[in-house]
This record gives structure tokens, sequence and C-alpha cells, in this order.
């Protein structure tokens, strides 16, 4: 695979041209895609780039047509990826379903805006459960929930070594911000941090008379009998826990003798680090808990940091998705949970920490 | 040091292209830095926000309630920002197109006028302590600053109309002094080099902005609230 760069290279630039260079980075051999804001720069920087680096792009009519086309892709043994956001996000649930049915390891990037429908192209966390459920499944897929441009870069790279490693179907979630904003970011060759690329292999048309020389190519996602699918789905799903503590990722801080802690995925998690930061140079005891990856969702992980503490609070750029899945990972734990929910509302450092000591203040009183 | 600068205007008249000097400049210093469009679903028009922050710790939520300098550069950008002005925040506006009573009633923030404040309140404005328009005395402990840049004017009299937002750009860092003119000199030799390459007399229109903005108000041309 060609170096994208000689040495690692500082640079500033948008998300959406961050991970442009982290699918090169990541050997990405072809993007399939249909324009929507604010994602399309993913595209445009990947056209002007795959020329230069050999590799390939097709727009298609839609982003079902470029889902689908991108498990073909896959199914011909390249590493292919597609992009979209919010109602695009919505069709590509058809062709994601089918991955998880085929177990077919394709990438996708979901950059979240304001929803429902066309709402704003600006920005949101309103994606989340489509991009953990959605579509007709039982959410059999890995969704990883990037902060900063330098997740953007390494994370992408991860998603293509997680989907090929063990064959579910991988998504990157960022946001509008994510893909508009300008920040630093190093671009380095993944060989170079010791991060080796899953080799890739076509699932169709291999050499060999099928069922004599090797197993037959048999990829299915149509059954005619009720208790084969009972028997895949459950298969399906012990697999999936089984590769959870592989694949998991969470990041937390000052957990010790917190009076709460701070919960938020994404670029949120921006704001709840910084403002735990403000909070405790305050001497106010708050910690924080960032899911990375929202399926599999760190759930042992987060029931170990809360188990001592009063109580949570969530925050999320939508109306309570985040806040299920936290309920349920807890569920039957004694903490008491609190959220701050602004659907399509970016959510700032000053406020996540006044809605705290709000809180505490509050609760303060009553004791 | 931690700054937060939102500049707003109309789009096309640049405000977004301004935001990513100061980042592009901070960047080159060395300071970590976050630049963020506010975009609507318009290609043109609309009242266009760009958020940026320079600070010499790793930058938190990329958006903010409230800005340490605000630049305003359309009367309809006024009402959208309201809400970020703060004590301690320095607004800085287009006096060619925006009136100083609206940035003084802004910056005050006096409850009880609904409506646009008074002729009179233009003098009150920046930190002069003064007296209302019934000559109460108007508490001026909102402690915001404001700069009155007659950009638009100076642009279209003496430049070019299209370097609008460079001179505000000058303006900017003489009163800020976030970075340096060289740090914003270099980054538009870079996101320029094309354009400048081109056409190079787009460099000497865009530098000759850039340092008629420095001395507008080193020469203290710029009016506090005027």
């Amino acid at each position: 695979m060609a170096r994208i760069v000689d040495d690692d290279q500082r640079m500033f630039m948008t998300g959406n041209e961050v991970l442009a260079w982290a699918a090169l980075a990541a050997g990405a051999e072809i993007m399939y895609g249909y324009p929507i804001t604010p994602q399309n720069e993913i595209m445009h920087y990947w056209t002007r780039l795959a020329p230069r680096f050999e590799r390939g792009f097709l727009q298609t009519e839609d982003e079902l047509s470029a889902g689908f086309t991108t498990l073909g892709g896959v199914m011909a043994g390249k590493r292919a990826f597609s992009a979209t956001s919010g109602p695009g996000d919505i069709l590509m649930q058809e062709p994601i379903c089918m991955a998880e049915m085929m177990r077919i390891p394709a990438v996708w990037i979901i950059q979240q805006r304001g929803a429902p429908s066309t709402a704003t192209v600006i920005y949101g966390q309103q994606e989340t459960r489509l991009a953990c459920f959605g579509g007709n499944g039982e959410g059999h897929r890995v969704v990883y929930s990037t902060s900063s441009h330098q997740e953007l870069f390494d994370y992408l790279i991860k998603a293509f070594n997680t989907a090929w490693s063990y064959r579910f179907p991988t998504i990157l979630l960022g946001d509008g911000y994510q893909g508009k904003m300008r920040e630093a970011v190093t671009l380095y060759n993944p060989e170079d941090h010791g991060v080796k690329l899953v080799p890739t292999e076509p699932f169709v048309g291999r050499p060999g008379v099928p069922g004599v020389d090797r197993a037959p190519a048999h990829y299915r996602n149509t059954f005619n009998i009720e208790e084969e699918i009972y028997e895949i789905v459950h298969a399906r799903e012990e697999e999936f826990e089984a590769l959870t503590p592989q694949i998991v990722e969470f990041e937390s801080g000052y957990l010790d003798e917190a009076e709460m802690i701070l919960i938020g995925h994404g670029i949120v998690s921006r704001a709840i680090k910084e403002a735990v930061k403000l909070l405790q140079n305050k001497g106010v005891k708050v910690g924080y808990f960032r899911p990375v990856t929202l399926r599999p969702f760190p759930v042992e992980e987060l029931r170990k940091a809360v188990e001592k503490v009063p109580a949570v609070m969530v925050f999320e750029s939508a109306l309570g998705q985040l806040l299920s899945m936290v309920k349920e990972a807890v569920g039957g734990l004694p903490v008491k949970i609190e959220a701050f929910l602004r659907p399509g509302v970016g959510i700032c450092t000053d406020e996540a920490a006044e809605q705290v000591q709000e809180y505490l203040r509050k609760s303060s009183m009553v004791h | 040091m931690h700054t937060k600068i939102a500049v707003a205007g109309e789009g096309g008249q640049g405000v977004q292209s301004i935001g990513e000097i100061l980042a592009e400049a901070a960047n080159r210093s060395g300071l970590e830095t976050t630049y963020m469009p506010n975009f609507g679903v318009e290609q043109r028009g609309g009242v266009s926000i760009a958020f940026v922050q320079i600070s010499d710790r790793p930058i938190g939520s990329p958006k903010f309630k409230r800005a340490d300098v605000l630049v305003v550069l359309s009367p309809r950008s006024v009402e959208r920002t309201r809400g970020y002005v703060t004590p301690g925040t320095t607004v800085i506006y287009d006096s060619s197109s925006i009136e100083a009573p609206k940035i003084d009633d802004m910056t005050i923030g006096i409850q009880s006028w609904e409506t646009l404040a008074p002729e009179g309140f233009a003098d009150m404005a920046g930190n002069r302590p003064g007296k209302g328009i019934k000559g109460e005395e108007v508490r001026r402990d909102s402690n915001v600053r404001t700069v009155g840049i007659p950009a638009a004017r100076i642009a279209k009299e003496e430049l070019q109309p299209r370097v609008f937002n460079i001179l505000i750009l000058g303006a900017i860092l003489a009163i800020t002094k976030v970075v340096t003119v060289e740090a914003a000199r270099e980054a538009m030799e870079h996101m320029f080099r094309e354009k400048f390459a081109q056409r190079p007399e787009l460099r000497d229109d865009n530098f000759a902005a850039l340092e008629r903005g420095l001395s507008l108000v080193e020469t203290e041309q710029a009016g506090a609230g005027r």
C-alpha cells in the first residue's frame, strides 16, 4: 500500500478532509457515495485524492444504491466504504441490515445532522439510535463515536480493521461539527505506528470448484423457515457478545469519590470532560464517562463506574437516545439519572458545568 | 490564555474567511485552535457566524455561549448574536452599516427599552459612565467594550469593496492581539496561494486592507460606540 505521507505530518483541516485522508491511510480501495450535507467534502476530497493513489470512486443515484454497491465492492474483495447523513442515513439502513445478515465487512461514515427529516444540515446526535439499531434487525454492527479530528483519523483506520477482522458492518459516527470544523490533526502511515491493515479477500468468484476444492460461497439474506431465522439471529447475538470484550471502548476520568458522573458521547464528550476539569478546579467532585463504542455498549464498564456514585447526568444533542442506552445499562443500580437533552443543538462547556452545579446545589439543599 | 471569537455577518461578507485566517494563523503560531462555521441551508444570504477558539491548551466544545470577542458586520447579525455578549466581551462592529445605538442597546442590555435605544445612548457606549435619557445614572458594570470601525465605507472609498473583511481582520488583530500580523499574513499567503499566484494584485489589495485595518485602530480612528 502506498504511503500517504513521508512522515507523521501535522495538518490543519476540516474533519471531512481528515476522513478522506484516513480512508487512504486505511487502504480503502473504493468509495461509493451520494452527496448530502454535512459530509459532502469526504467525497469531494476523496475524488481529488483517489486518482493520485489509484483508488476508485462511484457516484450512485441515491443512498440505497450507494449502500448496496458498497456491499458489492466488499463481496468482490475490495476495502469499500460509503458516507452519508440524515435522510441519507435512513436509506442506508437497508444495505447496512443486509451487511448484518450476510456478515459483510463494509464501513460507513455517518456525519449526523439535525433531525427528523431534512431538519438542519448543521449538527445533531439524533442518529445515534439509527446508527446503532437502524433498520430491521438487532443492531449487530460496531459503532465508534468520535470526538476529535485525531480520532476521526485513528478510528476510521480502526473501523476497516474491525470490519474485516470480525465481519460485522462498522460505522464511524461523527456529526456536522466534526465534519465542518477545522482543527489540528497528525496524519500518519498506519505501519509507522505499528498498525497492521487486516487483509481483504473476495467473498465470491474464488478459484476452485465449490464443494470440492473449497466451501461454497453461500451468502443468504432470504429464509423460508421461522426456526432457521431464530437460530441465525441467536448465533449472531452470541458471536457479537463474545466479541464485545475485544471491541468495546470507553474513556473515563475523576471517578474516585465523584458525587456525580457526567456521561456523553462524540463531540459532546469534549464539553463534559472540560466541564469536569472546570468543576474539579473549583473543588467540585465530579467525573466523566464516555462510551467510545456505542455498539457494543460498554455496559459492564459503565456499571462499575457508577455503582458507588449517587447520580449521573447524561448530556446529548438528542432527546434521550443515549439516555435510554444508559438507563438500560445501569438498570437495577441505585444511581439517580439526570439528563441535559438538547436535540439538534451543540452543548457548550460552560452550560454543562452550570447544569451540574445547579443540580448539586439543589440536591444539597434537599439533604 | 483562551480566547473565544465569534464573527457574524451576512452570507457573502466574508466572515468565514476571517475565521479561517485567524485559526490558520493561530495553528501556524503553535497554538491550539478550532474554527467552526455556522451555516444555514441557503447557499447565499442569511446570517453567517464563524466560531474560533484560540488557546494554549486543548480545546473542549467547539461551540460556545459567550464570546470574548464578538464581531458583527450587519444589523441582522447583531440580533442573532446578542446572547454571546457577556461582561468582558469586546464587540467590534462595522459602524458604516450598524448604527451605534443598536450596539449600545445590545451591550448594556437595558431591559426597559423594547425598541432600539434612543440616539442619546450612542454617546454612552464603550466604558464611559454616563446619564440615561432622563438624566439618571446608567450603571456601566456590564464592562463591555465596543469598537466601531467604518469598514464598509473605507473599503468602498479607499480600497476595494471585496477586501472589506480583511480590513475588519486587521482591526481584530490590532484590538485583540490573538495572533501576530505576521502569522495572519503567512496564513493568507498559504490559503490564497493559488489566487495570489494568478492575480498578484489580489495580494496587494488584501495586505493593504490588513494594514488599513490595523492603522485604523492604532490611530484611534475607530470610535468607541460611534
